[in-house]
């Protein structure tokens, strides 16, 4: 299973990949994954790669990651590249129009990539006083509820309980449910 | 009573230096080699050993540090990013040269790309400037167990070594192995003798021969004794191609070779790039007709080969000579090496939507409620006309404010306006200069620079932007913070100003960042200062780094529409993520998915468009 993050810096990507490797190596499986740190990170373009499985290299060669998480919409469809024919992807939206634009969905078309997305910025000023540093488990939730990848709610829900700060573990538990609940009912 | 942990490439390397009883380890921060040092400390807390960890001033005293607690007999380490070693390189090329006691490994990271750095330098060319051993690995496993075995090495050949990870094995993640503290007792006893301690170059005559001797045998080592690091893929089927590789990009290949199912391809790893298992690499040569080699980011290996005629390399144009191999350059290069047609580039749907949608990479930029971006606004205001050189840090972004006009190295921004200085005073000109340096670098480079201001007599203003942290490399303690790593050290603070002032320094001034009247008028003053007595003047921009998360009053703001006149000069001379140019509309609009409300924007709209909200409601 191959993974690309992507995201703004200081929105707190790396942590997705740290729930995604607890769970996979208390399963016995090997991982590797690939972070940005320094200069990159001060809010501009950061991605990450994350691999599940005997693979040797950090990095994702574009055209085969089999999902995408974008914490950005601008950063999703900027990667999409990176994703494999049939791949998937969840996608924090802010101006889901854009999104029509007739050449992208003929990319999307022709690769037969699947999308879904949520409206994470709008969800969490509803839910969480627009603090934004929950879209890191509201996409977890959201990668949950829809069932792309083979890791299950319960997974991952132990996992942020076991790597959240003790301070922050119920709201983050319940901003993954949240993100979990867009999709699965 | 082994156990498996998802591990930083950084933390593997951290977790080998305390298993392997290194007991001294000195660092200066810097990507990607930044998360090495605190990790050594938790670690070393968590196991319960004697290990004193450091921050150096900069990467020469954490190396001779370091250095000098192997002359005792400790095992040591001095651990920094590429551009650090050359920091570093004076007191590198001298050890190099001493039978060291304890172990001593220098863990220099690279930045291929670069993602952090102002250069692409290969630190195993340093290696093999210094003529000391280097290990190179491909993983964060590895890493973790070249530790060991560079500490070993180092103590039979009373030789530094050098561990070189790039930064993807620095910034991997991976499933390592937790182990124990190995055994082994390395009391202090410094054994005086100035022959071996004492580089004079009567004893260099001796020393130097000595160097080269165990070159030759840690050559024969690598050809023989270290098979983990050094081996063969044999291909399956007659090879059409042999790949000689190093560091990750043996690592890509291997994930290349695997995903392609292929079996017609061959490849030698190499793990120990200086001094070169010669022969091991020209025998593989030999038995292939079609030879790629791929290293990061200099031709080290290829350098060492005497005959490189059937090599795909630098040499020949045929690999990059700067940047990353990525994996798709990998794939290119060696579908082209096997004369294979490559892959089909970027899908032009995709490049008409982002271009029709208008999405572009974003760069870095300073973080919201940054205080050195109203620093920098304040300096423009003070002196419009500057030159301003800068430094290397955070507020390098400066430059996306149009307030860093050049910037070489650490420590640059104070001798920068003495050259500036110095240029236009030979024509008789005066030229208005203000540097900026951060708080961390004015203590790692900044004080030389500054007295010989202060001793030449150059007039300038050096603004130092002190947010009490080391900031871009992810928020490292300095002399100015004074706290230290492990639990129960404590350091002591170093004062900036009472430093500036015994440089000599006759006008210093500190202001709080955020209030940029205060800063304008302080830069002007010493500005004054600096022309009138002819000499440098300082003034401190004080506020804590938004990492810090301190508390501070929360102002929200909003853009008026009416008084918005779409101007974007809050745009290119703020230049604040949370202040968007809306294109339709054609006013700045607030992003709340950003603005931490700091209300530093306020003042910083010439026609007063920029407000705060609750003054209102």
């Amino acid at each position: 299973m191959q993974y690309i993050v992507v995201g703004l810096g200081g929105q707190g990507i790396l942590f997705s990949s740290r729930v995604l490797g607890h769970i996979a190596v208390a399963k016995g499986e090997h991982v590797m994954g690939s972070e940005v740190h320094g200069m990159a990170q001060r809010g501009g373009s950061v991605v990450s790669h994350f691999k599940v499985g005997p693979y040797a290299s950090p990095l994702v060669r574009a055209g085969n990651a089999d999902i995408l998480l974008a914490f950005d919409q601008n950063e999703g469809v900027r990667n999409l590249h990176f994703l494999k024919p049939g791949g998937k992807a969840v996608i924090n939206v802010h101006k889901p129009e854009s999104l029509e634009n007739a050449h992208l969905q003929a990319f999307i078309k022709s690769r037969n990539i699947h999308i879904a997305l949520i409206p994470g910025y709008d969800m969490l000023r509803q839910h969480m006083g627009g603090n934004f540093l929950f879209l890191n488990v509201l996409i977890l939730g959201a990668l949950a509820g829809t069932g792309m990848a083979d890791v299950s709610m319960e997974e991952i829900r132990q996992a942020v309980a076991e790597l959240a700060p003790a301070k922050a573990r119920d709201a983050n538990l319940a901003v993954l449910e949240l993100g979990y609940k867009h999709f699965a009912s | 009573m082994s156990k498996r942990m998802v591990l930083l490439g950084n933390e593997a390397i951290a977790r080998g230096i305390v298993e392997a009883g290194c007991e001294v380890a000195v660092a200066y921060p810097g990507t990607p080699s930044s998360e090495i040092l605190p990790a050594v400390a938790k670690y070393a807390d968590e196991l319960g050993t004697r290990t004193a960890v450091e921050w150096g001033v900069n990467e020469k005293v954490a190396f001779e540090v370091a250095a000098a607690a192997s002359f005792a007999g400790k095992r040591s380490c001095a651990i920094m990013k590429q551009v650090g070693v050359n920091v570093a390189a004076d007191a590198l090329m001298s050890v190099a040269y001493f039978d060291l006691a304890g172990g001593f490994v220098l863990v220099a990271a690279d930045d291929p790309g670069p993602h952090s750095s102002q250069t692409e330098q290969d630190s195993r060319s340093f290696a093999q400037f210094a003529k000391i051993p280097c290990f190179d690995p491909s993983s964060a496993v590895e890493a973790k167990h070249m530790v060991f075995d560079a500490f070993d090495l180092s103590e039979q050949y009373h030789i530094p070594v050098m561990l070189r990870p790039a930064g993807r094995v620095n910034h991997c993640r991976e499933d390592v192995e937790l182990g124990a503290v190995r055994p082994g007792d390395h009391p202090a006893k410094f054994v005086k003798d100035v022959r071996r301690w004492v580089c004079l170059p009567a004893h260099v005559r001796l020393t130097h021969p000595q160097l080269n001797a165990k070159n030759d045998a840690i050559r024969q080592d690598f050809e023989s004794r270290f098979g983990a690091y050094n081996y063969e893929l044999a291909a399956k089927k007659p090879a059409k191609l042999g790949i000689v590789a190093g560091g990750v990009s043996f690592a890509i290949v291997q994930d290349l070779l695997a995903s392609w199912g292929r079996e017609d391809v061959a490849v030698l790893k190499i793990g120990t790039p200086v001094p070169l298992p010669e022969k091991m690499v020209m025998d593989f040569i030999s038995r292939h007709d079609n030879v790629l080699i791929l290293e990061e980011t200099y031709p080290v290996i290829e350098n060492q080969l005497p005959d490189r005629t059937k090599v795909k390399g630098r040499h020949n144009g045929f690999v990059p000579r700067a940047g990353e191999l990525l994996p798709e350059v990998i794939e290119e290069l060696v579908l082209r090496a096997l004369g294979e047609p490559g892959v089909p580039g970027a899908s032009p749907e995709l490049k008409a939507a982002l271009e029709e949608l208008q999405i572009k990479p974003k760069p870095p930029m300073l973080c919201p409620g940054c205080p050195h971006r109203a620093s920098f606004f304040a300096i423009r205001k003070a002196v419009p006309s500057g030159i301003y050189p800068s430094d290397i840090g955070c507020y390098t972004l400066g430059v996306n404010q149009r307030m860093v006009d050049s910037v070489i190295c650490m420590g640059a921004s104070v001798t920068q306006p003495s050259g500036f200085y110095l240029a236009h005073r030979v024509d008789g000109k005066e030229q208005p200069l203000v540097s900026t340096i951060g708080d961390s670098t004015f203590f790692h480079m900044g004080i030389p620079g500054l007295v010989n201001a202060v001793y030449n007599r150059h007039a300038f203003v050096l603004a130092i932007l002190d947010n009490s942290i080391t900031a871009m490399t992810g928020g490292q303690p300095n002399p100015n913070v004074g706290t230290k790593l492990r639990k129960g050290d404590v350091g002591a603070r170093v004062d900036i100003e009472g430093a500036v002032r015994g440089c000599g320094v006759g006008h210093v001034e500190v202001v709080e960042a955020y209030d940029m009247a205060s800063g304008e008028k302080a830069v002007k003053a010493a500005w004054e200062y600096a022309k009138a007595h002819q000499s440098p003047a300082v003034v401190i921009f004080r506020h804590p780094c938004m990492l810090l998360r301190c508390e501070q009053e929360k102002i929200r703001v909003r853009v008026d529409e009416e008084r918005c006149v779409g101007c974007k000069f809050c745009i290119n001379f703020f230049n604040c993520p949370a202040l968007v140019f809306d294109e339709g509309k054609n006013k700045a609009v607030v992003d709340d998915r950003f603005c931490v409300q700091c209300g530093t924007c306020i003042p910083v709209c010439p026609h007063g468009a920029i407000v705060r909200v609750s003054e209102e409601a």
